[in-house]
């Protein structure tokens, strides 16, 4: 049957790039449909308003948005709407997605995480289970990543390092701030061993990329040079040079249409004056990010499918993942310091690059032995302004005039703040998920995503435990109002789930090739599939994923059409 | 990954931010202050005590807007204030801003009528015609009710990014505002054609 495209897919971030490389490469023709528009390295200036301040790179909330709805002790579950409470659920509506505004922690799953049950036994109230993969599977498709996406680093031999196939990383490290040396000491002084971070920024150029220029404005902010590895420099790029890939920006996909088969047969999509359009491709690739993906299932009913697409299990949306852990930070007085120290504390642009996965698995004296997670490092945000919100307040009252700017002098003359962040596994349970709210709709009359963001206690605990040897580092290198906090609240940045990936289509969306199990031609290549979630960032994972989707999708599609990649 | 916190939250007001909260700013202040309109009635005329349809009359809120911002980041001799951060220039930008809600714009200006009535019905005079104790005393009693607490934080809000942001936004002329506090800016810097009011969006 004559179609418009071999592969369509839908949504341009870290799981959609890889298809549409590996596909348009392998000589299959591939439309990629994005919702927002596309951005290039000349847009993404060092902008304090467009990061942090303005909805530049995600829309308003009162065009779309979304109901989340928490756990309140007297009623149950409250829904709020994000308009109202301002809690903004996306990360990135733009070529290239969220990708463009990561800071590329470029950490591995290790083997352990793709059984989880098999090595901790099962968590009352948390739905854990191993992997239908293990480690060795994905791992060939980390190493393609590495070189093809870009990753700066250099393997150390530690106790909790992974297998690797290739001996070090593609790429030296980025450099490094002065801080991260008194950070190896610090750990080594305390018995700890600080990890040297890999990160998704070419340290030097290289597939037509220019190499990072340290303006210090990273994580949140878009990549004017194009050494962040976001899924639009590194790989979207490549895709449309080989002319086989289109990127349609301004294309909101808002159904998934189905035959009588129950095989897909088009797509349906507004672009950016209102009108809707269709589309069709042999496969179908759908990758929104976690929350939007499992919305766009359940939105797609058709005749085989009267509860969403690939839902006659009623799995879809449920088993959502964030990131469990919290954050904390200490400030590192400039008082008492020499000259250069203050100095080389100032610095912007180095990267701190250092964490610590000693706990990535520890024995807690009453609970036996734990999956932990990372403490990560990072500088306070770059954004000036973000910084310096809170001064116009003291002891509850608003300050201004000549106080106000006493404040601002002290928070921003007098020290340096260094913040840390837990990565830990946020437990699959049923009050986390997604479904259709029934009252609010966004600005094309489609019912927006309901999310319950319900937390398995026991994740606060490992949080806590964690936070506490980070609030111990800081302490070792001599940091002043050292705090840290751990709750229940997700971070939006790091969804994952909603389509767990198994083995029975009765506990699972999609098949260990992350087909859906009821939908033949239906690849969903974004971090919706991982049943756990880790305790590292996504992307990478992600990224890995779709590689190794992409070529499960190739192998349908009859192989390869082109005879080098 | 700059994790994103919950905004609002744990934040104590007067500490320092949690890490990773940027939004943070604009929860606290616009739900606040959707509370507080609601509360009047959904008009923001009525949260300020002012008649209301406002009749389309010759009231410029500019001249009080310019003292007021005078007032609340004064120019000292070694530290920039809002005249020399251009300041104003850089709300003439906001109001006329697309991106700003009309709720927003009408708040920011309608704040002045209401401080300029007060101004008169107290002392007989425009907030422009006090002298610093008076203006002091007057934006501290508004700063008691929750409205003027809210507007007065707002233009707060207002004036660090007039401080802080690239000068192709109007305000931190010659990088006043990033010299004095030690702030480092990244680059490239928004220009014109890159500005994001100017993006492909």
């Amino acid at each position: 049957m004559n179609r418009d495209f071999d592969v369509c897919v839908i949504g341009s971030g870290a799981g959609g790039g890889p298809v549409a490389h590996s596909l348009a490469e392998a000589g299959f023709s591939v439309l990629v449909l994005e919702k927002g528009p596309w951005l290039k390295e000349p847009h993404f200036t060092k902008d304090e308003l467009a990061c942090c301040r303005r909805k530049v790179y995600s829309p308003e909330l009162r065009d779309e948005q979304h109901v989340i709805e928490e756990q309140d002790d007297t009623t149950g579950w409250r829904a709020t709407p994000t308009a109202a409470s301002g809690w903004d659920f996306w990360n990135g509506n733009c070529v290239g997605g969220s990708s463009n505004f990561m800071s590329g922690y470029f950490h591995r799953l290790k083997p352990v995480d793709f059984r989880l049950k098999s090595a901790f036994g099962p968590i009352e109230g948390a739905n854990v289970t191993d992997w239908p993969i293990e480690y060795a599977d994905l791992e060939p498709y980390y190493d393609r990543v590495e070189h093809l996406v870009g990753v700066s680093g250099k393997t150390e031999q530690h106790e909790n390092a992974e297998p690797r196939s290739s001996a070090d990383y593609p790429f030296p490290p980025v450099v490094e701030h002065p801080i991260s040396g008194d950070i190896d000491r610090a750990a080594k002084q305390l018995g700890f061993h600080a990890l040297r971070v890999p990160r998704a920024i070419l340290s030097t150029p290289a597939m037509q990329r220019r190499s990072c220029e340290y303006s210090g404005f990273c994580g949140s902010f878009g990549c004017s040079s194009g050494a962040k590895g976001s899924s639009r420099a590194a790989l979207l790029d490549h895709a449309v040079a080989t002319g086989r890939c289109e990127v349609r920006p301004h294309a909101k996909v808002f159904r998934i249409g189905t035959d009588n088969q129950g095989r897909i047969s088009s797509v349906d999509y507004y672009i950016g004056d209102g009108r809707a359009q269709r589309v069709d491709a042999q496969v179908y690739v759908v990758a929104c990010q976690a929350i939007e993906t499992s919305r766009l299932l359940l939105a797609s009913v058709g005749p085989k499918f009267p509860h969403g697409l690939a839902n006659n299990h009623a799995q879809v949306g449920r088993n959502l993942l964030f990131s469990g852990g919290g954050a904390g930070s200490g400030d590192l007085v400039f008082s008492g310091q020499k000259e250069e120290r203050i100095a080389a504390l100032r610095q912007v642009g180095p990267f701190v690059n250092r964490a610590l996965d000693d706990w990535y698995t520890f024995a807690d004296p009453k609970l036996g032995r734990l999956k932990g997670g990372i403490i990560e490092f990072l500088w306070d945000h770059p954004n000036a302004v973000v910084r310096a919100e809170n001064a116009k307040w003291r002891n509850g009252q608003l300050v201004w005039g000549k106080p106000f700017k006493r404040q601002l002098e002290t928070w921003f003359r007098t020290d340096r703040t260094l913040n840390f962040e837990v990565f830990s596994d946020w437990l699959p349970n049923d009050d986390c998920f997604v479904a259709l709210d029934d009252k609010v709709n966004d600005r094309w009359g489609s019912p927006v995503a309901r999310v319950r963001i319900g937390a398995h206690p026991h994740d606060q605990r490992v949080g806590r435990v964690l936070a506490e040897k980070g609030e111990q580092l800081l302490r070792q290198l001599g940091a002043q109002r050292i705090s840290s906090s751990v709750g229940p609240s997700p971070p939006p940045n790091l969804q994952a789930g909603g389509c767990r990936f198994g083995n029975q289509a009765e506990t699972s969306v999609l098949d260990a090739d992350c087909r859906a199990h009821e939908v033949e031609n239906l690849f969903v290549s974004d971090g919706s599939f991982m049943p756990t979630g880790g305790s590292v960032p996504y992307t990478f994972t992600i990224y890995a994923n779709s590689f190794r989707v992409a070529d499960r999708i190739i192998a349908q599609l009859g192989g390869r059409r082109t005879s080098t990649a | 990954m700059i994790r994103r916190a919950r905004p609002g939250k744990p934040c104590i007001e007067g500490d320092r931010p949690p890490p990773g909260s940027p939004y943070a700013w604009r929860h606290r202040l616009f739900s606040r202050r959707r509370f507080l309109t609601a509360a009047a009635g959904g008009s923001i005329a009525l949260l300020f005590g002012l008649p209301e349809p406002v009749a389309a009359d010759d009231y410029d809120p500019w001249p009080t807007l310019a003292k007021v911002i005078d007032h609340l980041l004064p120019s000292e001799s070694d530290s920039p204030g809002a005249t020399d951060i251009n300041a104003l220039g850089y709300l003439r930008f906001v109001v006329d801003d697309s991106h700003t809600s009309s709720d927003d714009r009408e708040f920011i200006l309608q704040g002045n009528r209401w401080l300029d009535q007060l101004a008169d019905e107290r002392l007989g005079r425009p907030f422009i015609a006090l002298g610093f104790e008076e203006k002091e005393r007057l934006l501290q009693q508004i700063a008691a009710s929750a409205a003027g607490e809210n507007w007065i934080s707002t233009l707060l809000s207002y004036l660090l990014e007039a401080l802080l942001t690239a000068p192709a936004y109007g305000g931190n002329t010659n990088q006043a505002g990033w010299r004095w506090l030690q702030v480092v800016p990244g680059f490239p810097l928004p220009g014109p054609g890159t500005r994001y009011t100017e993006l492909p969006l």
